[in-house]
Order: structure tokens, then sequence, then C-alpha cells
């Protein structure tokens, strides 16, 4: 009887506060700062915006994980003049205008196609799969002990005509990918 | 009703620990916590790279986790809980059977047949094997992990027979320290109290050269003796001092080694003058781990424990261990992935005999070969995989034995994963099965039997796993069925001839049961964590066995328990956690229903000082947690308080 009390008390303060709130740094709200920030230290080619009006894009191939937080962190935000937008797709062949893109983790696990089909366009490739930067992916995050660690594979990014900035660099983790 | 009343004070002082903080607004701001959009916009990058992320436990990355039954206790949850050992940090897993017997002895088993000698559980650190061959069991006394060293443990319920060593009958815990790096500076701690009589620890990490970190440490300690039941001194008070090292060396972002190793001298008194247990030891482990392509990854490790226990007039054991592993991950087309793996082990065991204990032959030699192979299978991609595998091992006793097992991991949305297996798992036998000989009294003996094989075990296991937001709730539901278990024969010579007992393969059993667990953020200030298990273990004997134990000497358990760990942030930088544990009664040893509260208070003035006051089973000024009734060798644990200061430098 009194483990039944103390399991019902707890199921009921769980269930009550479930859905009411969630962590104010949660994982997916520093990850979105990360994205958003990501911008400040890449170098895109002319190219990638055709004209000054160009917003830039942060796209998110695959279910969205960031819980709302991507909208508001670069809402209101601008980079160099340029404001800040961001697209979902559910298909690489939706991709036009895109400047990061993170590609979440149903998607990630097709990485090899994604990666041939947006091959050397000046897009930014951000995922959390295990061996993201390894298969030929740019930024991984690495979720370490709660908190969120940079692979960097400068060689891909370097592929797209991105340039990032040695302070970027400098902070993250260096992949070079073997074997392929 | 008294324990009815106990449990529901405990539970309200919990609760309302949590309500009186929260119902009230004006905290003060803490840091890493609660910062809004805007304000994480102004950090820099490395910052960013140092803010601690409220996601909840981290989804094990393998399969052969992700469909098991696992309960991760993090850094976190140890420095919370006030635990003050590694055995009792283990309480925070509610899928273990945790009791402390005395000073110094703990029973730790999962899904029931635990005893002080509990044979079905593996036990690594950093992945080497602490298992004692006369028994399969563990001296808890020689475990003693810095608890500040500890970055996480690992706790599986239920099989681990295919991945992991031999003895992963019902169980693994895996302690895995922290990597050199993150262990850098100098730490100085120390306290005492009633029961603590006085601990302290020293650590220096440091860097040596720009791709090597390690560290150093040493420790002591000094424990208070618990309690006979007639409330005399038990006289069990013991010290012990460890000293070690780690070295983690990241020669490449694809390759890293690790070198690691303690010792340790102890002492333990007996009531009789003369009769102190001295025990010593000390090991090192090789890792070195390198990934070869993105798909494929290999990883060697090889380690030499040496240990020493000496219980005057009874027993005295030199036992040395060699051991070396290899394992090689592979990615086979789009949908397999192959893990697998060689071991050896070699063991070198030397007992001095008395004429009531003794181990014959006193000095062995043994070996154990061990192969294993698993495929995970990815069915419909990030959906639905499966995992086939099968260990082949081995051992100078019953010479080859196999244990498959079959794992499904169905994700039904991003929130929820279904699991579940199918496993053979052998417990094989230990030196106390086959190699003992002991004088029980005048006119009777135990001895191992020469024939005892090994005890064979069928799991079935179904769970489910949630994870939303702040919360994750994970239920693990199981039936076992085992053959063979351990069995005390009556073999009948002569009515003149002592009564001799033969240890036999002659019992049967069935278990079963349910293990919650939840995990839950409720702020970013209050933190709850809370675990609930069921269990049921029956064991009878075979026909032709004269057993009449009925696994009253195999199994000793509770059906259920409970635990629940609140911890919450206070203003003016103190913290306060309160874990409260319910234990139902263990009906074979008579050990009645008990519960019991831990209250940490934790004070940081800065991010390099930290005081803390903690209680220890404050409920009862004293209680009993094991060992059946009659046994002369039953003890109380007391209520205890200490206090702990740290500086990091």
């Amino acid at each position: 009887m009194a483990f039944l009390r103390v399991t019902t008390a707890v199921l009921l303060v769980c269930a009550a506060r479930l859905g009411a709130q969630t962590g104010k740094a949660s994982e997916a709200q520093v990850k979105a700062v990360f994205l958003f920030n990501f911008a400040q230290f890449v170098d895109w080619p002319p190219a990638a915006f055709p004209d000054t009006e160009t917003p830039l894009v942060i796209g998110i191939l695959g279910a969205d994980p960031f819980e709302g937080f991507l909208d508001q962190t670069v809402r209101g935000e601008q980079l160099r003049g340029r404001a800040f937008q961001v697209r979902r797709y559910r298909s690489v062949e939706e991709i036009k205008t895109c400047h990061i893109l993170f590609i979440s983790r149903p998607a990630g696990d097709r990485l090899d196609e994604i990666t041939a089909s947006l091959k050397n366009r000046p897009i930014l490739t951000v995922g959390d799969d295990d061996g993201f930067a390894e298969r030929g992916g740019m930024i991984r995050f690495v979720t370490d002990r709660s908190r969120i660690r940079l692979q960097i594979n400068p060689q891909a990014a370097e592929a797209a005509h991105l340039t990032i900035s040695s302070k970027l660099l400098r902070v993250a983790e260096v992949i070079t990918p073997t074997g392929r | 009703m008294a324990d009815l009343r106990t449990v529901a004070v405990a539970t309200s002082m919990v609760f309302t620990l949590g309500f009186v903080c929260f119902t009230q607004p004006g905290f003060a701001q803490q840091p890493d916590s609660s910062l809004s959009g805007e304000a994480l916009k102004k950090l820099s990058i490395e910052q960013l790279m140092n803010l601690q992320v409220t996601s909840v436990s981290k989804r094990p990355e393998r399969l052969s986790q992700t469909a098991s039954a696992i309960q991760v206790i993090t850094q976190e949850d140890i420095r919370r809980s006030g635990a003050s050992s590694l055995a009792e940090a283990l309480r925070l897993a509610t899928n273990l059977q945790v009791a402390q017997v005395d000073s110094r002895q703990w029973a730790i088993s999962a899904r029931g047949f635990n005893s002080t000698t509990a044979n079905k559980l593996l036990v690594l650190i950093d992945g080497r094997t602490v298992y004692t061959p006369l028994f399969s069991g563990v001296f808890w006394d020689v475990q003693e992990v810095p608890l500040q060293d500890i970055d996480r443990i690992e706790v599986i319920s239920g099989p681990g027979a295919t991945l992991w060593g031999a003895n992963a009958v019902n169980g693994v815990i895996n302690v895995i320290t922290k990597d050199a790096k993150d262990t850098q500076g100098l730490l100085l701690s120390g306290g005492g109290g009633t029961e603590q009589h006085g601990f302290g620890t020293v650590r220096y990490g440091a860097a040596l050269g720009s791709r090597v970190r390690a560290r150093i440490y040493g420790r002591g300690f000094d424990r208070d003796a618990t309690m006979r039941t007639n409330g005399q001194d038990a006289a069990d008070d013991w010290y012990l001092g460890q000293g070690g090292f780690r070295m983690d060396w990241e020669a490449s972002s694809a390759s890293r080694a690790t070198l690691q190793g303690d010792l340790y001298d102890g002492r333990i008194s007996q009531p009789s003058p003369g009769a102190d247990i001295a025990v010593s030891g000390g090991n090192v482990t090789a890792k070195w781990s390198r990934t070869i392509s993105g798909k494929s990854s290999l990883a060697g490790q090889l380690y030499y424990d040496r240990t020493h226990r000496d219980i005057p007039g009874l027993f005295a054991e030199d036992l040395d261990t060699y051991d070396v592993d290899l394992q090689h991950g592979t990615r086979l087309g789009a949908r397999h992935d192959v893990v697998w793996g060689l071991g050896y082990r070699l063991i070198n065991d030397r007992i001095v005999n008395s004429s009531f204990l003794a181990f014959l032959p006193a000095h062995v030699a043994r070996q154990w070969f061990t192969g294993f192979v698993q495929d995970e299978i990815a069915l419909v991609p990030n959906r639905l995989h499966v995992a086939l595998g099968t260990k082949i091992e081995h051992n100078d006793y019953t010479g080859f034995e196999i244990q498959p097992s079959g794992r499904v991991n169905w994700r039904l949305s991003p929130s929820g994963t279904l699991w579940a297996a199918v496993s053979r798992a052998l417990r094989t036998p230990s030196r106390i099965d086959r190699e003992l000989f002991a004088r029980v009294s005048a006119d009777s003996f135990l001895a191992g039997g020469p024939g005892f094989h090994s005890e064979e075990e069928l799991a079935y296991e179904l769970g489910y796993r949630h994870q939303q937001g702040s919360l994750a709730l994970s239920v693990a539901t199981f039936y076992s069925r085992y053959h063979g278990l351990r069995s005390l024969e009556q073999v009948y010579v002569n009515p003149l001839a002592p009564d001799t007992v033969v240890i036999g393969n002659g019992q049967d059993g069935e278990s079963y049961g349910a293990e919650l667990t939840a995990d839950y953020r409720v702020t970013d200030r209050w933190r709850l964590r809370a675990g609930y298990t069921e269990l049921r273990v029956r064991v009878w004997p075979n026909p032709g066995s004269t057993d009449m134990s009925r696994g009253a000497t195999e199994s000793q358990a509770p059906d259920r328990q409970f635990f629940l760990l609140s911890s919450v942030d206070l203003p003016a930088h103190l913290g306060l956690a309160a874990w409260f544990r319910a234990i139902d009664d263990i009906n074979n040893q008579v050990v009645p229903a008990y519960a019991e509260l831990n209250v940490t208070l934790t004070w940081r003035p800065t991010s390099k000082v930290e005081c803390s006051l903690v209680g220890q089973n404050l409920l009862h000024s004293r209680h009993r947690e094991f060992g059946a009734a009659a046994s002369p060798t039953r003890r109380d644990i007391q209520r205890g308080v200490y206090g702990a200061v740290a500086w990091r430098f």
C-alpha cells in the first residue's frame, strides 16, 4: 500500500508538470544559437548571394529538432545588412538558396546521397549523427558530458568553396576523413 | 503500521522540499541555468561550448544498450546523493538490489539471486573486470573508486553475456571514470563524521605535452564499525589507503590511448585480537582505440590485476589476473553493423587453506578464451533494428559454452522506443562450486561438487523508453527461467560418518518483474529521479535433489523497492538533496522492510569551493538490511552524519 501511494504521488507530480515547460538552456536551444553563430565564422563565395537583398538562409532537412528555438534565435537579426531566414525541407531537391543546412537524424542516415547531390554547392552542412564529419558533413555537434563540442571537417568545406574562420577551427576538433 | 507511517512522513518531506522552494519567487540567478535566448546569443563560441546543457540523460548509442534495461548514474547524481562509497552510489540504480551487510561488505545483485557471494553480476571498472574466481562475485571493500573521478555508471539489468564478459547473467555494472582532460588542476577534499570517521583525497591533473593529459591521486578513509543486533559495537571498523594515475593520449582525431592504474592497502578490524583482515592490491590497464574510417573501428585492451586478502586463521589468497581483449566494429553495406571481438584471460590463484575452509587444489592457474560476434541489422533504418549475436567461451571447467541473444529496437516515434530481447546466459563454475571444502560444524562438512556444471538462464525481456523534453521514463519487464541452479545436496554415507553436503545443480527457478525509472527536470533548479522495482524469484528442487533450501541460500532479495532523489538549487549558492528509499522485507532471511533517508546540504560560495553536510540513514538510529535472522554476523547499520569540504585550484 505504502509503495503504491508513493509511486502514485510521483506520477501525479510528473503528470501535472509535464508539458508545462521545458528546460530553458536546453540542448536544442544551444544548438540553435550555434547555428546562428556559424554565419559569422564562415565566408561564402559571392555566388551564394545573388543580390544584396538575398537573406542568409538556415535550412533544416528532415524533422526539425529545434522546438521553435531556431526561428526565435534569428528573429530580427542581421549580418552585414542581411536578414536571416529559416526554411524547412523534406528533400534535397527542394533546396534552392541555402547557406547553412542542418541535416537532422533520419535524413542524416542517407548522408552519402545528400552530400553527393549537394556536391560543391556552397552550403555549410551541420549535423549531430555519429561520424557525421567523417562521412563528409562539415560540422558535427557532439554532446559530451552535458556540453556541446564541435567537430569540423575543413576538407569538405573547402570542396564547397567555403572558408571557415580559424577562430572556429581553433575551438573545434578537426576531422580528416580517411579511406575515401 | 509503523513502516507505513515512516514512508508517508518521508515522502511528504521530500515533496515539501521541492514545493516550498518553487512556489516562492525571487531566486538568485544561478550560473549556467535559466539563460534566455537573448543572453545565449551574447555568448562566445567558447562560452557556448562550456555551457552545461540540460538534455535529459543521453540516449545510449549502441543497440545492445538501447534494447536493454539500462540505467545511467551520472557524476551529478552521485554528488547530490551524498553517497560515500561506490557500493552506496549503486543504490541510485533501482534495477539493482543493494544491501549493506556490515561496515565493509555489501550484497549487490540484479534481478534477485542476491547474497554476500552474489554470482550473476559482471562488474567492470574502466573495462577491467573486478571479479573473484573464488565465487564469481565481487569483494566490494576493495573497489573504492574515488567518487569524484567517476564520469558515469551504466547499470544494465538482464543478461549482457553476448557482448560483455563472463558472469553477465543478470546484469552488468560498468563504472567509467573521467578522462584526464576533465580532471586538470589540483583538488583537495576531506571531511569526517560519525560513521565516516575521516576521509581525504588529493588529486592533481596536468598536461604532459600538447596531446597527453594525466592525473594522479591519493586518498584514504577510516570508517566506523557497525552494530551487533544486541546493540554492542561489532568492532568491524576499517581503513584503506589508495593511490593511482590515469594518462590519456589523443594521438590523432582518430586514435587515442589510455594508461591507468591503482594501488591500495587496507585493514579491517575484527572483534578477536590478532584477527584483523589485511587487504592490498593493484592494477594497471592499457587501452587503445582507432577509427580506421567512418565505417570501421578497432580497440584493444590489456590489464593486470593483483589482489591479496588475509583473514588470519581462516583463509588467505593471492590472485593475479592477466587479460587481453580486442574488438573490431565495421559497417557492411547500408544495413549491417558488425562487431566482433576476442579475449583471453589467465588467473593465477594461490590460497592458504585452514582446517575450517579450504580450496583444493590450493594453487590453480586457469584460462578463459572468449569470442563474440554481433550483427545489428537496420530493417527500417533508424526505426526498426535487430541485433543477433553470440558469445563463445572456453573455460577450464566446462569447455565450450555458447551464449546467444537476439534484440529488437523499434522507434515508435521520435520520443518513444519499444524494445525486446531473448537471451541465453550461463553462470560458469567458480572455485567455490567445485573445489571448496568447509567444516561447517564438528560433525558436518560442505564440499564442492566435482560434476558441477554451468547454471543456465533463458531470459525474455520487453521494455519501453520514452524521452520528451525534460522527462525520461523507462519501463523494463522480464521473465527468466533458470536450469541447474546451485543446490546443497545431502549425501548419506553411514549413520556414524559426519553429515556431508555436496554442491550440485539440483534446482530450477524462475524470476519475473518490472523495473521503472523516471528522470524529470521539473524546473532548471529542481530535479527528480525516481525508481521502482517489482521482483519475484521462485526456486525449487528438481526430482532427485535433496536440497531443502528452496532458494534461500541462492536468492535473498526484496519483492519491491522504491527510491526518490529530489535535488534543488537554492538561493545563496546552496543546494539541498533528499534521497529516500523504501525496501520491502527479505522474507527468507527475516529482514524486515525498511525506509531510509539521506539528506545533503551543499554550499558553493565560489566555483572553486564546495562544502557539504550529509545525513545518512536519518530515519532510524539503526536498521538492518541483510543477513539471516539467526546469523551471528548479522549487523545493524547506524545513522550517520558527516561534513566535507572540497577545493579546486
